[in-house]
């Protein structure tokens, strides 16, 4: 066991109360979701495991219930989900490799998904770097993920993130990328210059298109509204 | 039978299966009797099925007044959603359906508009359609309902096109539909899937501040 | 990203019926045996809870904690089970019941023969203590667990479980 693991072991006899809560947390989850007593005690133990290894259990959780929602066997879940465990754990080890010694759970959740999707050691390391927060680095992982999903390369995708990330972008703007994209190709750009433009584009909208008075609010809406709290607010009439 | 009447508390503490001192051989045994009677007996019972769910639904769905589309009447209710600027395009483009534009329902007869505590900073309207006229019910299911496959019904348009809009946080989300309760499937219409882990694929949306575009 | 009671009581409310479904779910595979085990009976069970469903529906407004929406639909559960079966179950003579033949209960039919004494013995009991009794042994709920379920104290419950057992020792008397 490495000296990691020992101070692992250690901090988990310290302070197990947290760990057990959010166990206890997971086990009502699913439960709550029908999934039979069996299971939900085998995906306590792969999800204890996992926590145990500095994993994000969550995850494995939730494709847990995932699964059950969709009616696969049993054993065909717990296949998956060690699995995926495999998986997480790849992506922490590139991690640590690329110098991001204790990465958190969302990291290596957002770095498993953008290996999934063939993007290398090196770029994960890049993307991580250069995020402020492990929120940041979650969202850069995953944007960068879904650009390669959409067909930009995968080194092209992973200095896109990067650069919007120097140049200043909240993690919601990351998450705008996407669907630039999508807007660029509707456009008829061809593949290959997407990821020029975005790389260009760096933070702005414009030009992408989007027509006055058409935003996220529905007609009938009122814009601006501000938050109505107090009383004298009643409840909309049962429908 | 032993000679007491009542359980001894040590007898209590057996019963509740926690730590308890000696019991006399003939109450233990007694015990150990109603234990496996109460066993017997849980074992027998079988929970009420699904079946209940649609029941339940379906006369619901009898008491609602109809609004031509459910749920669309709060979304033309005031929100508190923080709105970006909306810029403004240098070229008329193609006619791209991007921002989500909830259909307007039939005014309902009285509703007192409320800020939805739901509703944050950064949520935005999300449309989802899928073309399937011989569908009888679709749903929309995925991470941000925690994969309820009948949670969130489409509503049925002109030319079989189901749609439905949702309010959501930023962020990404995998879903797929569900057609008639049995068939799952990735959206059509859109070009990024993930490999599930069970040997289907699910749809990726990445929802940032300024809504999603679709391929 | 699991939706909380609370927010799908809140979402009910602004008119989306359909994510109902949700709590009904959530609530049937929680509550479900319990019910069987107050009724009594399977059907009248689940008819007691498709009505306990469409009571929490109708009055969803005056559920004042939404996050608690599940002890708060508890209640009305239980109220529903109880007059279910006091309607569906008169005073069921336990002399009626055989007492299993074999010396050993290890048969199928001697288990399901007690398994229809302990039901039998149940009607001897006060709703609340059917209810102690069945959060403890169907449900295996502690009793701290019991309170929160309920909102009755702790000791409460205990008088009540341990009432309910002693009343199930004097009807299954001989048996034992």
């Amino acid at each position: 066991m490495t000296a990691k693991r020992w101070w692992l072991v250690v901090l988990l006899a310290i302070v197990p109360a947290g760990l057990v809560a959010q166990q206890q947390n997971y086990q009502s989850q699913m439960t709550e979701r029908g999934l039979p007593a069996g299971l939900v005690a085998q995906v306590d133990a792969i999800a204890a495991d996992a926590t145990a290894q500095g994993l994000p259990a969550g995850p494995l959780v939730d494709k847990a219930i995932e699964g059950w929602a969709k009616h696969v066997p049993e054993p065909r879940i717990v296949t998956a989900l060690n699995q995926f465990q495999v998986r997480l754990r790849a992506a922490q080890q590139a991690l640590i490799r690329t110098g991001h010694g204790d990465p958190a759970g969302l990291v290596i959740a957002g770095a498993a998904e953008a290996m999934a999707q063939g993007i290398g050691e090196t770029q994960l390391g890049n993307i991580v770097d250069a995020a402020q927060t492990p929120a940041a680095a979650g969202h850069g992982l995953r944007v960068a993920a879904a650009l390669v999903a959409q067909g930009i390369g995968a080194d092209d995708a992973s200095a896109i993130v990067v650069q919007w990330m120097h140049r200043g972008s909240t993690d919601a703007q990351l998450l705008d990328l996407p669907s630039l994209a999508n807007q660029y190709r509707g456009q008829g750009t061809p593949p290959s210059q997407i990821g020029q433009r975005l790389m260009q584009g760096g933070g702005s909208m414009a030009g992408a298109g989007v027509s006055p008075g058409m935003g996220s609010r529905p007609p009938g809406v009122p814009p601006g509204n501000p938050d109505q709290t107090g009383s004298g607010q009643s409840r909309t009439r049962r429908p | 039978m032993s000679i007491r009447d009542r359980w001894s508390a040590d007898a209590h503490r057996y019963l509740d299966g926690t730590p308890h001192g000696d019991l006399d051989p003939e109450e233990r045994r007694e015990a150990d009797l109603v234990l496996e009677a109460v066993e017997a007996w849980t074992e027998g019972l079988e929970p009420p099925t699904k079946a209940l769910d649609d029941a339940v639904m379906a006369r619901i769905r009898a008491r609602a007044p109809r609004p031509a589309d459910h749920g669309w009447r709060w979304l033309i209710r005031p929100q508190p959603i923080r709105m970006r600027p909306v810029w403004v395009p240098l070229a008329a483009a193609a006619a791209l359906a991007f921002w989500l534009v909830a259909k307007p329902g039939p005014e309902p007869e009285q509703s007192i508009p409320v800020a939805s505590a739901s509703a944050t900073a950064d949520t935005v309207f999300v449309h989802f359609h899928l073309v399937a006229p011989d569908a009888r019910v679709v749903a929309l299911t995925g991470t941000f309902n925690g994969w309820a496959a009948d949670a969130y019904q489409m509503a049925r348009e002109d030319g079989g096109i189901w749609s439905i809009t949702l309010p959501l946080p930023v962020g990404e989300y995998q879903y797929q539909f569900v057609i008639n309760g049995e068939r799952w499937i990735p959206d059509p219409r859109s070009q990024a899937r993930v490999d599930d882990g069970f040997g289907g694929t699910n749809s990726v949306v990445v929802v940032g501040p300024r809504g999603v575009v679709q391929s | 990203m699991e939706l909380s009671d609370g927010m799908v009581v809140q979402r009910v409310l602004d008119g989306e019926i359909e994510l109902f479904r949700v709590l009904v779910e959530r609530y049937r595979a929680k509550f479900g045996r319990h019910a069987v085990a107050l009724v009594g009976d399977r059907d009248a069970a689940a008819d007691a809870m498709q009505e306990a469903f469409i009571r929490a529906y109708d009055s969803l407004d005056r559920c004042r904690e939404p996050d608690r929406f599940g002890s708060w639909f508890f209640r009305i559960l239980t109220n529903q089970c109880h007059d279910t079966r006091s309607r569906l179950r008169p005073h069921a003579d336990i002399a009626e019941v055989d007492p299993p033949s074999g010396d050993s209960p290890d048969d199928d039919a001697d288990r399901r023969e007690l398994g229809l004494m302990i039901n039998a013995a149940l009607d001897e009991l006060t709703a609340e203590q059917r209810e102690a009794f069945v959060l403890k042994h169907v449900d295996g709920r502690s009793y701290e667990e019991m309170a929160d379920l309920t909102g009755v104290g702790v000791d409460a419950l205990k008088m009540r479980v341990h009432r309910a057992r002693d009343t199930l020792r004097e009807k299954l008397g001989a048996r034992l």
